[in-house]
């Protein structure tokens, strides 16, 4: 063995690890993204743990000691006030944060999973069927995600479940351009041609070559779609077209009953509406910081 | 330049065909039978046999596809359900106040991002640029809604600087010739009106302008910093140009191709945020215009309304790309 085989061969037996455990030691040292880590985690912890976090059930009515309703300003036992029916508003986020956790994740994975797969038959097939898939993603991206998103809600009806499907489509186009965009740049690589020069088939190629290499974009972008999914659910609760139960803990929903009273209880809209900031912040957090991790290029920059 | 608009023009057209194709797609994916809707659930199978021939839904898919795209072509978008009015006739009304306050919020994010970004960039690694990061992430994690509601809360509520809906108060008369409440005020010369709507602008145009202004911030902070340690800015410097001169001619003018593009970008947002901004100011736009409709299912106005947005949001990346061009001579001719 020659002293370039070698060479390569320990190239070779380096690179597929080399990439991520590199970009895991830059990502150690961002302290933005530890702090989204930090955020996110605390988001998963409360949604997972609720029924032992919350102080009360979300759905539990008439904690005032007082006969009226809305009066009772926030306190100790109740340090964001009770709404409208009296309910701990407190409890009703933490459990609220159950939905946009399910929510956030199902949409971006029905947006992750179908725009993937688009992207990769595009990228790869090309010709016909990249015109026209890739020709279908714009027409899509023509009307803006929130009106798509309301567009199929109208076809569905209001809803959580429809909800997440209609976020999740609007996420489709997306992926599946960024995938297309990556896979077309990782084609013209030496080791794809070298690959098909020795008969490995093209699913094979595919999966095992371009992808790998293709996904970190995609992954990043994952990240930030989770951060979008949540304010664009927030977003159509609080047009009132997501749980149609309106006891739902739906964070958005929940604004929009705040709206209401927003004259006399103003600090009810201040927990649900920073509940959504903080998850939001985190996944963005998370989603640059991998940016800069797997891009050394952008350090600092964006 | 004028082959390069007419090229851009003609790639417009498989956008539009694709666009009503879908959007007749989606009108067919909606509940309800229209024939029922009209006549009611207890109308005679003759009869609704016989008004499902009126309204062609008897007809093959592809005949009523051509039938639509006719409807549409001849200014036709029916009639809202609730009003009874035609829907061109509403969109007419809903539309000015959109755009205007679309374009205010659009003042508020290029006036105060792109300085702010230039700034930051100038003081790399400083305290500004710090704080300005920090803001512009806090600036794109925050819902518009909520970021509404405080404002409204804080600034029309609580402090009553400012009012808290609608574009106008009822008590002030004016005429408005544009329909554009704030140059009505102007065109008229009736500077009570004017500084009424101008009042009335301010929240709603800062809750909305909030994200665009986080995004052009940290893009012209990125492009400023790429740009300026560019060979010709080096040159610019080492010739004794002036330094305010470099940063207008050698750094601005260079940087300014990857905020046109955010800029386009974000008017798909602006467009969402607005249905969202205009809800909690009870803007009378095409945000409360659009969901209303859907509140009442009124269907017509939503197939119309929908399709005049897109349309809109295809136009103006249509301008976008065009002012692309007018600034980069390279994408004229590739």
């Amino acid at each position: 063995m020659s002293v370039a085989e070698a060479e390569s061969r320990e190239l070779q037996l380096e690179a597929p690890s080399g990439l991520w455990r590199e970009a895991w030691a830059r990502l150690r040292r961002n302290p933005g993204a530890i702090t989204g880590f930090a955020l996110v985690l605390l988001f998963v912890i409360v949604a997972v743990f609720a029924p032992w976090i919350a102080p009360h059930g979300p759905l539990d009515k008439g904690l005032g000691v007082g006969g009226h309703l809305l009066s009772e300003r926030p306190s100790a036992a109740h340090p964001f006030g009770l709404d409208q029916l009296g309910r701990d508003q407190l409890s009703r986020v933490i459990y609220g944060a159950r939905y946009s956790l399910l929510i956030g994740v199902v949409s971006v994975a029905v947006g992750l999973s179908v725009g993937l797969f688009l992207g990769a038959i595009a990228g790869y097939l090309s010709g016909i069927v990249d015109t026209l898939v890739m020709r279908a993603m714009d027409i899509m991206l023509a009307i803006p995600g929130l009106l798509l998103a309301i567009g199929i809600v109208a076809v569905l009806g209001p809803g959580i479940g429809q909800i997440m499907i209609a976020v999740g489509v609007t996420q489709i186009p997306i992926f599946a351009r960024l995938l297309r965009g990556s896979i077309l740049a990782q084609k013209e690589n030496d080791f794809v041609l070298a690959a098909r020069a020795v008969g490995v088939p093209r699913r094979t190629i595919l999966a095992s070559h371009i992808l790998p290499n293709a996904i970190s974009p995609v992954i990043v972008q994952g990240t930030l779609a989770l951060a979008t999914a949540i304010i664009d659910v927030a977003g159509l609760g609080f047009l009132g077209l997501g749980p149609q139960n309106p006891s739902t803990p739906e964070w958005g929903t929940m604004l929009t009953e705040t709206t209401r009273f927003l004259q006399t209880a103003p600090y009810l809209a201040l927990i649900p509406g920073a509940a959504i900031v903080v998850s939001v912040l985190g996944f963005n957090l998370i989603g640059d910081g991998l940016r800069e991790a797997l891009d050394p290029k952008l350090r600092g920059r964006i | 330049m004028l082959r390069f608009v007419v090229r851009r023009l003609l790639l417009l057209l498989p956008i539009l065909i694709g666009l009503s194709i879908l959007v007749f797609g989606w009108i067919r994916a909606l509940p309800g039978d229209p024939a029922i809707a009209l006549l009611g659930e207890r109308a005679t199978p003759a009869r609704l046999a016989l008004i499902r021939k009126q309204l062609g839904i008897d007809k093959p898919v592809y005949v009523q596809y051509f039938r639509y795209v006719k409807r549409i072509g001849g200014g036709d978008f029916g009639q809202s359900v609730r009003t009874r009015r035609p829907v061109v006739t509403e969109f007419r009304e809903k539309f000015p106040a959109t755009i205007e306050l679309a374009l205010a919020a659009m003042v508020v994010s290029i006036g105060l991002g792109v300085p702010l970004g230039f700034i930051a960039a100038k003081r790399y690694g400083g305290p500004v640029d710090h704080a300005s990061l920090v803001a512009s992430l806090l600036g794109i994690s925050i819902p518009v809604f909520f970021l509404a509601i405080i404002l409204k809360y804080v600034f029309a509520v609580k402090l009553g600087w400012l009012p808290t809906v609608g574009r106008n108060s009822p008590l002030i008369s004016a005429e408005h010739p544009t329909k554009f409440y704030v140059l009505d005020g102007i065109v008229t010369g009736n500077l009570e009106a004017f500084v009424d709507a101008l009042k009335h602008l301010v929240l709603p145009a800062i809750a909305l302008g909030s994200i665009p202004l986080a995004v052009i911030a940290r893009i012209t902070r990125a492009a400023v910093l790429d740009v300026q340690n560019e060979d010709y800015v080096r040159t610019a410097r080492a010739k004794g140009v002036s330094p305010y001169r470099v940063d207008t001619r050698h750094v601005l003018r260079n940087a300014l191709l990857p905020i046109t593009t955010i800029i386009g970008l974000q008017t798909g947002l602006l467009l969402s945020g607005a249905v969202l901004t205009e809800t909690v100011f009870a803007w009378p736009g095409m945000g409360t215009w659009l969901v209303d409709a859907i509140r009442n299912r009124d269907y017509p106005v939503l197939q119309g309304g929908i399709l005049f947005v897109a349309i809109v949001f295809v136009l103006v990346n249509l301008v976008v790309d065009i002012s692309y061009g007018l600034i980069n001579p390279r994408i004229r001719v590739s």
